[in-house]
């Protein structure tokens, strides 16, 4: 059986996508699986025991690739699903025809299989790279969803 | 010697017209006759202020519960009605409406014997009154004080009604049971399309209660509707509140029940309103009852007073202003507390029925 669970696994790098985490135990800013969406905790509010049953926290989370909004309410003593974030800041190097960017870390390592992000911050890529502004790109993991989710200019090649 | 004068004499000792020859005396009960409960109930008519109204509201069930028993006429029998909660099936048509509060008192177990016996027709409730009733299977209520401290209580995790404690435990012990019987319904909305009404609801939670306890047990065994337009205002909407955000979906369709209530008011061949407490209650039962231009007979017991201009202060005579009780009829408003006065008011008419079935039961006749 544990043979049989290792070979399913093998698909990532071993570790889970996600850790449970009693609701009480979350904060706002933190991040949490709402409706199976890995999501950052924009508004958390507590209700104690009461007429309305068991003690709850309500969260509104906004999710992480999608900026879509999610709102859960959950007792306290429950657990919640809280999902691995990795977060990377990578150098561009270019952005291929099929806008795939080149991208690279500390350790000159290349990547070269995420998009162009779409929408306002793709835009934003585009035309600063085009006048030639050295970029980093913050790339968030959650999931096995990966994508840029913030650009900023590479102040540590000014100096 | 001189004499009074003449202005002072005539005001003092103003002749008296003859009250009519019929006209009842004031006698209170003697209780050197014994201690029969029956008789002093009956002297109550007699006695004055709310004795007097309590005595006449027992004389109006009863009159209600006579019209009750007669059979229907071959061509009244409501045969091509498919709901058999709203079929006619006396000559009189009961509704009894009565507040959450009352629930949470020890008046729950009255409501319950009359619910198990069939004597009533049709319920209408707040929430509370229908949960309460739901949460007393799961976990109890206490006697307490109406001097507890608020402050104490809420720390201490206990909620008061009047003199009554419930434990937030409690409610725990209730969105437990609830949850999964939500979870159920939102699935047979999706899956066969059930549309969920409050008289539907609380059909279904009776059914799963499955405890002889519970008022809406005996209900949806006897197939009494049970009719709660505010069903949400409550420990109950609280639950399908935050089931809202776990599986969102569940309808609650209100008019499916207005027209379920009206349709067994039109459909009446007389009918007969008991409303202990006032607010929606009462008004859904007169409003009900306004479809049929009026009930035929009308006992309101409550301790509200009209000079706001609330429904729930309003005697029977602003009802009859509106059509929701016949003009020709004999409303009594009772100006008590219900906890005090339905018990007895229960005994010296459906109670008393139910333990003489068989025995030659001494009718009321319409006098006053």
């Amino acid at each position: 059986m544990a043979e049989l669970d290792d070979h399913f696994e093998t698909a990532d790098s071993g570790a889970s996508n996600t850790y449970p985490m009693q609701c009480s135990a979350l904060r706002k800013n933190g991040f949490v699986m709402l409706k199976s969406r890995p999501c950052k905790i924009v508004e958390m509010s507590t209700s104690k025991t009461g007429k309305h049953g068991h003690a709850k926290v309500h969260m509104v989370g906004i999710d992480i690739f999608t900026n879509k909004k999610y709102e859960d309410i959950c007792p306290s003593t429950h657990n919640m699903d809280v999902p691995n974030v990795k977060r990377e800041d990578l150098q561009l190097i270019s952005i291929s025809d099929d806008s795939f960017l080149t991208l690279m870390n500390e350790n000159g390592d290349l990547r070269e299989d995420l998009k162009v992000p779409e929408g306002e911050l793709g835009e934003q890529l585009r035309s600063d790279f085009d006048s030639g502004k050295d970029l980093l790109c913050t790339v968030l993991k959650a999931c096995d969803e990966e994508c840029v989710i913030a650009i900023k200019n590479n102040t540590a090649l000014d100096k | 010697m001189s004499t009074e004068p003449a202005v002072a004499k005539d005001a003092v000792l103003k002749r008296s017209e003859a009250l009519a020859e019929n006209t009842p005396q004031v006698s209170g009960y003697d209780f050197n006759d014994g201690l029969n409960y029956s008789k002093l109930f009956e002297s109550y008519v007699n006695t004055g202020f709310q004795a007097t109204n309590l005595g006449l509201a027992i004389r109006e069930i009863n009159r209600m519960l006579d019209c009750r028993d007669q059979p229907l006429e071959a061509d009244q029998i409501d045969s091509h009605e498919t709901d058999d909660f709203i079929r006619r099936r006396s000559k009189c048509t009961v509704f009894l409406g009565y507040t959450s509060n009352l629930v949470s008192s020890g008046l729950r177990e009255t409501i319950r014997f009359l619910a198990e016996h069939r004597m009533i027709d049709c319920i209408v409730t707040t929430a509370g009154g229908v949960e309460e009733d739901f949460i007393k299977c799961l976990a109890p209520t206490f006697m307490g004080s109406f001097e507890l401290s608020g402050r104490d209580l809420r720390e201490r995790g206990i909620n008061r009604i009047g003199n009554l404690l419930v434990p937030n435990d409690n409610y725990c012990k209730f969105e437990d049971w609830v949850m999964p019987l939500l979870d159920e319904m939102l699935e047979e909305q999706k899956s066969q399309g059930t549309i969920w009404s409050p008289s539907k609801i609380i059909h279904r939670l009776g059914n799963r209660i499955d405890d002889p306890s519970s008022i809406y047990y005996w209900a949806a065994k006897n197939e009494i509707p049970v009719f709660c337009p505010a069903l949400t205002d409550g420990s109950l909407g609280d639950m399908m509140y935050f089931h809202s955000f776990r599986q969102p979906g569940l309808v609650v369709d209100i008019l499916s029940d207005l027209r379920r209530l009206n349709t067994m008011a039109v459909k009446a061949v007389n009918s007969g309103m008991i409303i202990v407490g006032g607010g929606v209650i009462k008004h859904h039962i007169c409003n009900a009852n306004l479809m049929r231009n009026g009930a035929d007979y009308s006992v309101f017991i409550n301790t509200a007073s009209e000079f706001d201009g609330s429904d729930s202060g309003a005697r029977p005579d602003e009802a009859i202003s509106w059509g929701k009780i016949r003009k020709d009829a004999t409303p009594v408003k009772v100006y008590a507390e219900a906890s005090l006065v339905f018990p007895l008011i229960v005994g010296e008419t459906f109670a008393k029925r139910h333990h003489c079935a068989g025995k030659e039961f001494p009718r009321e006749t319409n006098q006053v």
